[in-house]
């Protein structure tokens, strides 16, 4: 577990601009404080993971980042989220069109149960980003070929969304996420439910998201984190213990809390 | 179970040898299931029972004994003025057609060689159903070139005659019964043998209004068949609409706090309501209250309507609830608004459990009938009410009422019909859950 292979990562960090700025972000769920004092850059053109034991509170910070909280009426947030610039959780934003921007895929591949196409279209439809069939179908097509997903389902994108296998299903899923262009893509442990195989898959896939977007993945797997990102954050008992490129995070921790998790004592 | 010792410390024993202990669970299994096949035994018995009663006692409803004989419809007695004006024609009243029909039967016992023992004017009268002199009328009334000639008439017979033929009424009955007699009996048999009087299917039954109380044999279900569903349309309009409404207000919607907690349970507490209750809130306001028309459709949908929403709202939320959360993650997460999410995907999702509660919710409707009393859709209604959106003011019946109505009259030809109204609104909700299950299957095909 704590033998890390580090090989195939590239490490590249900085790279990208503050994509995201948030300065003490706090979460309440009713009387429960989830998550205390987060205050971290999240670089573009990167790939970000948060690691930590569970409920730690790296899941909810990243439902913070596309107001999927909202959603959760007992949940409070504080603090400041900065996206360009300007705060997600000013009374003004409305979520839908931050979500928009920010797109999401979850721990369990969840498509629609409606045709492959209308999977990937519904985004572009609903958010007017495609006026015309022909438009829609290359976004659909674009999108399907970016999430490596298009020679397998080129001929059947009238079947149902559901009818794939998992790890199909979780790059369906991705698909759409990017269908509506976002700038930043969270990814709630996307490989969780897959096999060694298509994880790999996804990893890759990850890894060449990442010259168009801030990828953020919330990831149980360390190896993954080390695999696939460039910058680290280690979440535990809500708070932010530590946030560095992952080459430091995994070969010399600040905090002995850190190294207790990332070789397999605490969590 | 009171062996203190460890498994460890247990002897090993062969598992080709069953334990006791193993024994008793799997008799105890094996007299569960023996319940369970039997309750289900009894239930199935009882159903039968219940099938078979019914179709017994209603069967012979949907069938009518008929006369056919040649009536001359004499010019000095329906056309006394001799203008074949339809106007004055009408001055002639049923009792003329009547004698008509009576000399037509005499006419033809006579040619036909019929001789029976001790046969009266009364027989013969009451040989023909009431309702064939008000149908001849009619027709004659409706054709004036049929006045002074002779026709083929087909022509109900009385129920008690109806009942000769069908085996209700024997030689036996008929010599105890006032309103019939041996000689009519014997008469009924020879029409019968010569191919006069036949059975054939009554039509009639399902689309006549109710009959009075001297005619069970024109007695028909046309109204209630309306009225049912001129209810039933204005339930499934109001209904289906309002509560999917309210269901998803309440399930996706609705903040969680005493208030909604409140209208929860009090949703609940509605569907245990029993349903004489609506009947009285109906009565008080919308007959007395608004000022609506008593016996009528609107009155008895919208009481319906009221008795419905509850179960229609308890499957809708249970359909809503059911649709797996990830779906609405999803929606969300591509940057749907909260209505999109519900609009375009929770609600087709939830589409199958809604339709199946909606169709059960409009056969309990269909099927009740206290409330329906209370405001007072039992009445005798003999006109069809007109096409909505006026006929739902007019007086009408329904089904179950009707069915109750029959049961309540005298005479036991109402009995078959009341047997044979209960075959009908079966048959109703027994198609109604045929589609239920329709929409089931077609919808859920799409996970």
């Amino acid at each position: 577990m704590n033998q890390m292979t580090q090989a195939e990562r590239s490490v590249q960090t900085g790279t990208g601009d503050v994509k995201f700025e948030c300065r003490d972000v706090q979460v309440w769920y009713g009387e429960k404080h989830a998550l205390k004092d987060v205050g971290v850059d999240i670089l573009d053109k990167t790939v970000t993971a948060f690691i930590g034991p569970s409920g730690c509170g790296k899941s909810t910070f990243l439902r913070c980042l596309n107001r999927m909280n909202d959603t959760i009426p007992a949940a409070r947030v504080g603090g400041q989220m900065l996206l360009d610039g300007e705060d997600i959780y000013d009374p003004r934003v409305d979520p839908v069109q931050l979500r928009a921007r920010v797109g999401m895929v979850f721990q369990k591949p969840n498509p629609f149960p409606k045709s492959i196409y209308d999977n990937v279209a519904y985004g572009p439809r609903i958010h007017g980003l495609a006026p015309t069939r022909a438009d829609l179908d290359a976004v659909v097509e674009k999108s399907l070929r970016r999430a490596a997903l298009w020679d397998d389902v080129k001929d059947r994108l009238d079947d149902t969304g559901t009818g794939l296998s998992g790890g199909q299903q979780q790059r369906l899923c991705i698909a759409r996420a990017i269908a509506t262009s976002p700038e930043v893509l969270l990814m709630d442990e996307p490989c969780s439910a897959l096999d060694p195989i298509a994880t790999a898959q996804i990893e890759e896939l990850i890894d060449e998201l990442r010259d168009r977007y801030s990828v953020v993945i919330v990831t149980h797997s360390m190896q993954q984190a080390a695999r696939v990102s460039q910058k680290t954050a280690f979440f535990h008992l809500g708070h932010l213990v530590e946030y560095a490129s992952t080459d430091d995070i995994f070969t010399s921790p600040k905090d002995p809390r850190t190294e207790s998790y990332i070789t397999g004592r605490i969590g | 179970m009171s062996d203190p010792a460890m498994p460890a410390a247990r002897a090993r024993r062969s598992l080709l040898k069953t334990d006791p202990g193993t024994s008793r669970r799997n008799a105890a299994e094996r007299r569960f299931r023996a319940y369970g096949a039997a309750a289900v035994v009894v239930a199935m018995a009882a159903l039968a029972a219940l099938m078979f009663t019914v179709f017994r006692d209603g069967a012979s409803a949907f069938v009518q004994a008929r006369a056919t004989i040649p009536v001359v419809i004499a010019a000095d007695v329906v056309d006394p003025d001799g203008n074949r004006d339809p106007a004055e024609m009408a001055g002639v009243l049923t009792m003329s057609y009547g004698r008509l029909l009576d000399q037509a039967l005499t006419r033809e016992i006579e040619r036909r060689n019929i001789q029976v023992e001790g046969l009266t004017q009364r027989d013969i009268t009451g040989f023909l159903s009431a309702q064939a002199r008000a149908d001849l009328r009619r027709a004659v009334l409706a054709d004036p070139a049929l006045v002074g000639q002779e026709i083929e008439w087909r022509m109900m017979t009385s129920s008690r005659v109806d009942g000769m033929l069908k085996g209700r009424v024997t030689r036996d009955t008929a010599a105890r019964d006032a309103k019939t007699s041996v000689a009519q009996y014997d008469l009924a048999m020879a029409l019968r043998d010569q191919g006069v009087v036949r059975a054939g299917f009554n039509w009639r039954f399902i689309t006549a209004p109710d009959g009075s109380d001297s005619r069970p044999e024109s007695a028909g279900l046309g109204v209630a068949i309306l009225g049912s569903l001129y209810m039933m349309l204005i339930v499934l309009v109001l209904a289906l609409p309002i509560g999917v409404a309210a269901s998803i207000w309440l399930e996706e919607f609705a903040p969680k706090n005493r208030l909604t907690d409140v209208i929860e349970v009090n949703i609940s507490n509605l569907a245990a309501v029993p349903s004489i209750v609506f009947g009285i809130l109906g009565l008080a306001a919308f007959i007395n209250f608004v000022g609506l028309p008593r016996s009528a459709p609107i009155v008895g949908g919208l009481v319906l309507t009221l008795m419905t929403l509850p179960t229609i709202i308890i499957a809708t939320r249970a359909a809503l609830k059911a649709v797996p959360p990830s779906i609405r993650d999803a929606a969300l997460g591509v940057g749907a608004s909260r209505m999109q999410t519900v609009f375009h995907h929770v609600l087709p999702l939830a589409m199958p459990g809604i339709l199946t509660g909606t169709i059960l919710g409009l056969a309990q409707a269909l099927g009740e009938t206290a409330p329906l009393m209370l405001i007072g859709m039992v009445a005798f209604v003999s006109t069809y009410p007109s096409a909505p959106p006026q006929g739902l003011l007019d007086p009408a019946s329904a089904l179950p009422v009707q069915i109750y109505n029959w049961t309540q009259r005298a005479d036991p030809a109402f009995f078959e019909r009341a047997s044979g109204a209960i075959i009908v609104l079966l048959a109703f909700l027994l198609a109604m859950n045929l589609i239920a299950i329709w929409l089931r299957r077609k919808f859920e095909r799409r996970w």
